[in-house]
Formats: C-alpha cells, structure tokens, sequence
C-alpha cells in the first residue's frame, strides 16, 4: 500500500538475478518527504540495485509500496523523479545545454521553461561558460555538473543521486552539497547513494545501511547512534599508570567492581575476539561493562568512556580520579561518526567484515 | 508526447550530424548519381562526357529514358543501393542499439516518463531514416537526371524508396535484434552480413532447385514426346502393312519369324525401352519437386532480399523493353548459362515471377515483424 506521506515507501523488495543471485532479500525503506536521506552500504549491498528499481532500470523480483504516493514505474511519478546515475554517459555530440533541453525534453518540460530552466541549471552547476562545449570534451568533474543539471531540469520532487561526489574536486563536493542543501530547503527530497561517509554526514537527516541486500539500520544519525554516544576522559598518563589510576578509583566511584574484567585486562590488551587493527565499535564491544546505575563503560588504554550524555553523571568519576592524582588531558561528549556506524554495521560480531552482499542462495 | 517524440527526432537528427560515415554514405550517393549523368546514349552509342564508348547499343536499339531506367535499376538499384550503400548503412547503425543500451547511458533514458517500447521504436526508425535520406537523395537525383537528360519525369522511380528501405528494414531488424543480445556493435554487424549472405546462398539455391525440376520436367516431356513418336511411327508401320495386305506378326495366326529383325520389331524394342525410361524420368522430377518444395518452405521463412528488389523492375520496366534491350537469347545465356537446354531459364523466370507480390512481402514483413518483436520484447524486460 503506498501512503502519501513518504516520498519513498517500500517494502519487501526481492530482486533475485537469473534466479540466483539475490541481490536484495526483503528491503524495507522509507523516505519522508522533505528530508535528505542517506543510502550506505559496502560494495555489492544492493544500493544501487534499488535506487534502479525506483527508476524501472531493473524490475524488481517483488516489490510493494511506490514514489511519490504512486506505484514504482509509475511514468507520473517518473516525470516529478530527477535521477543522476552512477557512471553516467550522455550523448558525446550534445552540447552540456543541449544534454539538458534533451532530458528535460524526455521529462515533458515545456520547450519555454526548458529555456529558462537549462540556464539556471547551468548557473547552479557553475557551467554556463561550458553550456556550448560537447560533452564528450568535459572533465569527469564536469561530467558530473551537468548530470546533476540534468537530474534537476523537471524540477523534481525527489531527486535520487548515486554517487553524486564521484570524481568531483573538494570545491565541486562543496558545491554538490551545498545544491543539495538548497533542494532541502525548497522542501524536495533527495536521495543519495554514495560511498563518502563525511559526505554523506554532513548533509543527511536520515540513512539507511544497506548489508548483503537487507536494511541493516535506518533512521537519524541521532537515533543510530543513541547507544553509542558517550562521554570520554582522556588521563595524560601512560595506559599501565592511567589503568592504575582507574583500578583505585573507579570501584568507588561508580560501583564497579574491583575484580572486573575491564579492570584486570593488560591495559593495552587487545579486543578478545577480535584482531588488535580493528578498530571501531564492534570490535570494541567485548571490553565493555555495565554500570549499576545502567551505563554502559569501557576502557581503552588511557581513556575511559561512559555511555551517558549526561554531564552530571560524569562528575563523581572525574572527581574521582582527581582524587587519586590523575591529569585529565580531554574530557567531553561524544558521538560515533557515519564511518563508526557503517563499521559496526558490516562488522560481524566475531570481527570480520561482511562483503559484497549479492548472496548466492536463500540465507 | 509531442515534447518528447520532437526531442528524440531532434536527437535522432543531431546523432546523423554527428556520424561521419553519414555524411561520407551520402557524398558517395551524390557522386555515384553524378557519374551517371555523365553517361548518355544518342543515334552513335553511348558517351562518357566527351567520349564515345564503345558498346554495341544506341538510342535507336534502347530508348534514352530505358537507357537512364536500365541504368537506374540494374547498376543504381541493384548494385549501388542494394550492396554497398546497404553495406554503408548498416556499418552507420549497427551501432545504434549497442550505444543505446550501452551501461551509463540507458539507465537516465529509463528513468524518464517514456515507454521502452515507444524508446526502442523510435531509434529502429531512426536507423530507417538513415537510409531513407541516401533514398531520397539517390532517386531524387535520378528523376532529375531521367528527367534532363532522358526528357521523361519518371515519378516511378521514386517506389525505390519504399522497396529499397523495405528491403534495408529486413536487415536492419536482423542487426537490432543481434544489438541487443549481443550488446556488440561488431558482432551484430558481423552476424547480420553473414545471415544475409545466407539468404543469397538460399535465393541461389531455390533458382537451382527450380532448374533441376524444370530439367527434369524437360527429361519427363522429351521422354514421354519420344515414346509417343515411336507408337506413333510404329502406328504408322502398322496402317502402312494392313492397307498393303501384310500379316502382321504378333498377331493372332501370323507366327514371328525366327531370328527376323524386321522394321516393327526394331520398333518395339524402341518402344519398350523407352517405357522403362519414363519411371526413372518420373522419379526424379518426384525428388527435385521436392527439394523444390524445401527449398521454397526455407525460403517463405526468410525475408525475400532480391525478390523485394526485383518487384522495382517489374514495376519500373515493362517486358517489351526488357525484350528489346536483351535478345532472348542473351536473357538465356545470362542466368544459368551453362545449362545446356535453353528452355529451362524461362520456366525458372515464370516460376520466380509467378510468386506473388503477397508471398515475397508478406513473408517477408512477418519476419521482420517476428524479429523485431522479440527484440522489443527483450528491451522491455531486461534489467540494465
């Protein structure tokens, strides 16, 4: 059933190639409208398989829900679709202004605001010195420009871009997001696949992390990373001093207790059950404790971090340690990045990375 | 819709522009018409600009407008348009499926609110339009040419555009078929000739399986001509004894002389043998009949290539002058010349020209049609 209020609403999408292959295994997905949302994944996750259904490239083994309160391949729903395609390829003998009268053409633009429209594309690309170069003579960087043009020329309501940064100068990146930042404020929705979590950070409300062709997680950066977030105390000693400092002071302080786990391992012992390299929440889960009071603790050789965001509960721990001598180098909240989530969501609990997700066979 | 069918024709357009080998086709075509207004043919013989050269015809054997007909069909037609512009063509778009599917390029085409049918039947009739301007600039320049120099306007010669690209369409089907199974340019390209090179090597063998049935039809007719004779000399022989009186031996109370060798005897040994070799004549004319008949079924299945050009010169020049431009025994020698019996090549030319103009296109358009049906059906369902 389509619901009106999502720009994207899906659920349980199959795509299983020449009936093996099953690319996505039951996707659920829903993007409200107004918003910029985020699609994660490794390679072979099934990312851009989906964003292709969306736009009726590939036929979706099962799919229910729709875009823009339509079913997918709606061609209505197509029209108000703006779609920039990873490694996209337009016509070589068009001109960048010609690319985008062409495609805003095939999105039934009127010849007048096609007019008007290509011009403000190419001021908003910063093309319009190139408007009367062939496409075929433009840098990749380019390329780009005009194709995230020509995904707005019908003044969409939903723009999918996959891979929008792709081969793009930092000042071309810039430039994306602060396009991208600007169709948000025009209250459209825009959808972007992309591999650059600090990117995608900046200017995602929501994500959704796509593993071995299933929703791993979805929802706000808040939301995903509300059991992650943290204090940090970082002691200005050595780990074998500060982890000293931590067993005198720490048991008093908020209850741990002495013969804890957390406080007898080496302090610069690896993750049990993972390699010492692997850093990231995950691997880090396995030296984590719980608190009386319900936190969550855990110590990485001169740091020491609680799952609070109160600031409060931290006094009586930096008291504390205080107490026994210790010099704080850093103290302060913190709150796991896109890269942190992404790694704890294709990391397996035993450490190892899930790769590309077109499983073979029903899992 | 309009938006979007004036946008692809504008593309369509651009992309022609774009492509060298267009332009070189249509510089070629432009040329070719040239040359043969250079040619002309008066009371003396034919000339080449300034020069006569020296053929055995004038004006006289073969009107001017035949002359720039003849030349029109038999080297315009079946030799430049049919074989190398066809060749030119298909080089010039063989490429237009592959490009069209090709990876980064299809996906925005499909994400915009136009049916992949109403897609895939747009760039098929682009290719046709690739060949429909060497068409038109070919038979515009010859009416021109018949026109000016012939002194006859031929509107006729115009039917080449819609036979020659009807004949082109059966190719070019083939090769957007083969465009997007194969996703190679070269390949479909390399294929399509082949398979064209195929229908020659069946339009060949129908026109040998049609001689060896009229041959044996010919065997059939002599042998059966020849026993006739023999009664009918034996016939003769023996109202010539009855009236003389003779006893004609063989028959009630006359007994055949031992060891006579008469006329009649001689007669119907003549006679006996040639009865044996009917049912020997018979059965061959049974299995090339038959082969006929394969050959012909093979052929109703393929698209008919040089019947659909031959309809042009059934329909551009009549049979007088195609009988005076040709003696008959010319038009012998010139197909199947090494047949030794010159009544075969005419019943093989009544039996190609019985077939009806329905047979030829029909078959044809029904292949076409399968064709470029599966590869609709292909384009609408495959994942890119």
């Amino acid at each position: 059933m389509t619901t009106v209020d999502y720009a994207i609403d899906l659920t349980d999408v199959h795509k299983t190639y020449r009936g093996k292959i099953k690319a996505l295994r039951g996707v659920t997905m829903r993007v409200h409208r107004g918003e910029v949302f985020g699609l994660l994944g490794p390679n072979g996750a099934g990312k851009s398989t989906l964003v292709k259904i969306l736009m009726t490239v590939i036929r979706a083994s099962r799919c229910q829900g729709g875009v823009l309160g339509r079913p997918v391949g709606d061609k209505e729903a197509l029209g108000r679709v703006g779609y920039l395609p990873e490694h996209h390829r337009f016509p070589p003998y068009l001109t960048g202004a010609q690319v985008l009268d062409f495609y805003g053409a095939l999105g039934k633009v009127p010849r007048e605001e096609r007019r008007r429209r290509t011009s403000e594309m190419l001021e908003l690309v910063d093309m319009k010195d190139w408007a009367k170069t062939k496409v075929g003579r433009y840098s990749k960087g380019m390329r780009q420009r005009i194709g995230i043009a020509q995904a707005l020329m019908n003044s969409p309501d939903l723009v999918l871009l996959d891979e929008p940064t792709d081969g793009v100068d930092p000042v071309g990146r810039r430039d994306i997001r602060n396009i991208v930042a600007r169709m948000r404020d025009e209250g459209k929705t825009v959808l972007i696949n992309s591999h650059l979590l600090s990117e995608l950070e900046m200017v995602c409300d929501r994500v959704s992390i796509l593993v071995q062709g299933q929703v791993r997680q979805q929802g706000t950066l808040d939301e995903l990373t509300a059991d992650q977030r943290h204090y940090a105390i970082e002691l200005a000693s050595d780990p074998a001093s500060a982890r000293e400092t931590f067993r005198a002071a720490l048991p008093g302080a908020v209850g741990l207790s002495e013969q804890s786990r957390l406080l007898m391992a080496p302090p610069d012992a690896p993750p049990e059950d993972g390699p010492a390299s692997r850093a990231g929440l995950a691997a880090r889960r396995h030296l984590r404790e719980e608190l009386p009071s319900g936190e969550w603790i855990e110590i990485e050789r001169s740091t020491i971090r609680v799952g609070t965001t109160d600031p409060n509960a931290m006094s009586p721990i930096i008291d504390a340690l205080r107490a026994h001598g210790a010099v704080i180098r850093s103290m302060g909240p913190h709150r796991p990045s896109l890269e942190d989530l992404f790694m704890a969501a294709v990391t397996t609990d035993d450490g190892h990375t899930l790769g590309p997700g077109a499983a073979e066979g029903s899992r | 819709m309009w938006i979007q069918t004036w946008a692809l024709m504008l593309d369509a357009y651009r992309e022609l522009n774009a492509r060298k080998l267009f332009w070189i086709t249509l510089i070629l075509t432009g040329l070719v018409v040239l040359v043969c207004a250079t040619l002309g043919i008066d009371e003396n013989g034919v000339t080449f600009l300034w020069f006569d050269l020296p053929l055995p015809i004038n004006s006289t054997v073969v009107p001017v407008k035949v002359f720039y007909l003849s030349l029109f069909t038999g080297f315009g037609v079946s030799l430049w348009l049919t074989w190398i512009a066809t060749i030119l063509a298909l080089v010039g778009t063989a490429g237009i499926i592959p490009d069209l599917i090709a990876s980064g390029s299809i996906e925005t085409m499909l994400s915009k609110p136009i049916s992949r049918l109403r897609l895939f039947m747009t760039k098929y009739v682009f290719g046709l339009l690739f060949m429909a301007l060497q068409l038109l600039l070919f038979c515009g320049g010859f009416f021109m040419l018949i026109g000016v120099r012939g002194g006859s306007w031929q509107p006729g010669i115009f039917l080449a555009i819609p036979i020659v690209l009807l004949f082109f369409s059966y190719l070019f089907s083939v090769c957007v078929l083969l465009g997007m199974l194969t996703r190679s340019t070269v390949a479909s390209l390399l294929i399509t000739l082949l398979l064209w090179f195929g229908l020659f090597g069946i339009n060949l063998t129908d026109a040998l399986m049609i001689s060896a049935r009229a041959a044996a039809q010919l065997n059939l007719q002599d042998r059966q001509e020849s026993l006739d004779n023999e009664i009918g000399i034996a016939e003769r022989h023996l109202d010539l004894m009855r009236r003389d009186g003779e006893p004609i031996p063989g028959e009630a109370g006359v007994p055949l002389a031992a060891g006579a060798t008469n006329t009649l005897e001689s007669v119907n040994e003549r006679i006996q043998r040639r009865r044996e070799n009917i049912p020997e004549a018979e059965d061959r004319l049974e299995r090339a009949k038959k082969w006929e008949g394969r050959i012909f079924l093979i052929k109703t299945v393929f698209p008919k290539t040089s019947e659909t050009i031959g309809l042009l010169e059934r329909n551009l020049i009549s049979d007088e002058d195609l009988d005076r431009m040709m003696p008959e025994e010319e038009q012998d020698d010139k197909v199947l010349g090494t047949m030794a019996d010159k009544r075969i090549n005419p019943i093989v030319q009544d039996t190609i020209r019985s077939r009806s103009m329905t047979w030829i296109i029909g078959t044809s358009v029904v292949f076409e049609l399968v064709v470029l049906g599966a590869a609709a059906f292909i384009f609408a369902r495959r994942d890119f």
